[in-house]
């Protein structure tokens, strides 16, 4: 039995949990590669035609998305003190 | 929603949450000072900065990548069987796990899993390569060839070869930092044993014509080892494509963890090579020692990403490192790249600032963590021996900066790295006597400096 394609309503979905995980990382580089990747990868699978091709992308997604929350919890478990320069305010 | 309610009553516990702080925060065990919270600056060797500086040092080393980190720690956890063991679960799973990374690294360059075998990092490969090959050969092949940029490991094994008798050609290179094929051609002898040039270099991000040299050493039947510490996964590698006879691989350049690294080792034709390591015959015979699951995992999962991400890391290197130099020449003139901008990894730039010295220039840019020289040359005050062999001129070469753009590089980061080199470049030529004769008109090699 073929898989069925996900709803676009489920991909959206999908886009904003990585969004939200992505700002749960400590670190700064993480946390900005995250969002962004994610921006364009989903922008580029947008194209995508064939139906196994978008039920593979998005089971890629939802697996990315697992190890996004588990090291989002190992990073803020050893944040360093001092935060990057880049997150502080201009002097 | 399990791990929330999970940590909960910890929290009610721990007393509440500042706003800023995660909720894993109130859990973490890690040393620190009770008294030291408030104090958000870092002071090292005197200096003090207000935070973790912004990192633009990729050819030193790279941080691990979250997905490598993922694919580590199981190993470190309840899956911690060492890969040799035969009688055991554990030996099963671990061995199975080494497979698996060793197809991804083979994958990742061209080459068959049978010829990837792992080490301690490129640096154990290379002396693998320049000495196993060569005492191997040692009744019929007495001579080397190697280019004056390569890395100090390998500089460093030709040396020790020459003193037990073989012979070494050190290959000048061009002001690019090319090497000329067709000088190394003319340099190949009937006793050559094998000829060593890097793929990309790690200070000034040049990449080596690698197809052209194989294809001569290919005719010339001659071995071609090729440093790809800096190259793998940034540029395509393809072994059966450009002639590579013997590779030396790095993880800890490509995010991937430190203290690993891959040797290839073509089947076809055969190279065989003496081993370094002495002991129980693992890695089939090359290099002894119990393989370190973990690390090789990391690394297997480190090439599997690159694989994937190679384009679109290009791409955005490419994008940054444009911004970086538009940047630069924008707001300060006199600057001078070191090496082809054309045959080059856009991740690496390496600039002088002319009429700047180099260690004040290096002092007021702690707030960007990059490197002059490279990190293996730098506890000396000697200028890098790659500038040299560019035919640098010794200020010049003082004043080097290597700029490292990765993967996890922002235009952020860029832009403020940007602002902070030319703050302190224009700082330190408002001081000085030199710019402002060079300014003048006056040339400064024309001058007799007066004998007190």
């Amino acid at each position: 039995m073929a898989v069925a394609a996900p709803m676009r309503a489920e991909v959206m979905s999908l886009f904003r949990s990585f969004l939200r995980m992505a700002r749960q990382f400590s670190d700064y580089n993480i946390r900005e590669y995250t969002c962004h990747r994610a921006a364009d990868a989903f922008r580029e699978n947008r194209a995508l035609g064939d139906v196994p091709t978008v039920v593979a992308a998005f089971a890629y997604g939802k697996k990315q998305l697992e190890v996004a929350k588990r090291q989002a919890v190992v990073y803020s478990l050893y944040a360093p003190k001092a935060k990057s320069i880049m997150e502080m305010k201009l002097q | 929603m399990a791990l929330s309610r999970r940590l909960l009553p910890l929290l009610r516990r721990g007393g509440c949450l500042s706003a800023s702080a995660s909720p894993a925060r109130a859990l973490s065990m890690a040393a620190v000072p009770a008294d030291a919270d408030q104090e958000e600056a870092v002071t090292v060797k005197g200096v003090r900065i207000s935070g973790r500086p912004l990192y633009m040092d990729m050819q030193a080393t790279t941080p691990v990548d979250p997905r490598v980190l993922d694919a580590m720690l199981p190993f470190y956890l309840s899956r911690y069987g060492n890969p040799h063991s035969r009688t055991h679960l554990y030996g099963w799973e671990s061995d199975a796990a080494v497979e698996e990374a060793r197809a991804r690294v083979a994958s990742l360059v061209g080459a068959d899993p049978r010829e990837i075998f792992f080490t301690s990092g490129a640096t154990e490969c290379n002396n693998i390569a320049v000495k196993g090959v060569m005492r191997f050969y040692r009744d019929r092949r007495r001579h080397v060839i190697t280019t004056q940029t390569e890395h100090k490991c390998v500089l460093d094994s030709c040396r020790y070869l020459q003193q037990e008798g073989f012979e070494v050609t050190y290959l000048p290179v061009r002001p690019d930092g090319l090497v000329d094929v067709a000088q190394l051609a003319d340099a190949i002898r009937p006793d050559t044993g094998l000829v060593s040039v890097m793929a990309v270099n790690n200070e000034i991000g040049v990449v080596q014509p690698l197809e052209e040299i194989g294809r001569i050493c290919r005719e010339k039947g001659v071995p071609f080892h090729t440093d790809a510490a800096q190259a793998l996964g940034k540029i395509p590698i393809d072994v059966n494509q450009m002639g590579i006879g013997l590779m030396s691989l790095s993880a800890h350049k490509i995010y991937g963890p430190k203290g690993v690294g891959a040797l290839y080792l073509r089947r076809r034709p055969r190279i065989r090579v003496e081993p370094q390591m002495s002991g129980g015959g693992q890695e089939r015979g090359i290099r002894s020692g119990t393989v370190p699951t973990p690390l090789v995992v990391g690394f297997g999962a480190a090439c599997e990403i690159a694989a994937k991400e190679m384009d679109y890391d290009h791409r955005r290197a490419t994008t940054l490192q444009k911004r970086l130099l538009d940047g630069i020449r924008g707001q300060v003139d006199d600057v001078v790249i070191n090496g082809s901008m054309e045959h080059r990894y856009p991740g690496n730039l390496n600039l002088s600032f002319a009429y700047v010295e180099g260690e004040s220039l290096l002092m007021g840019l702690k707030e960007v963590a990059v490197s002059s020289g490279s990190a293996c040359t730098s506890a000396s005050l000697e200028p890098s021996y790659v500038l040299r062999a560019l035919g640098v001129e010794e200020d010049m070469a003082h004043t080097s900066i290597r700029f490292g753009i990765g993967r996890f590089t922002t235009e952020e980061e860029v832009d403020r790295a940007t602002e902070l080199t030319v703050h302190q470049v224009k700082k330190l030529r408002d001081m000085s006597p030199l710019y402002e004769m060079a300014k003048a008109g006056i040339d400064i090699k024309s001058i007799q400096w007066a004998q007190h």
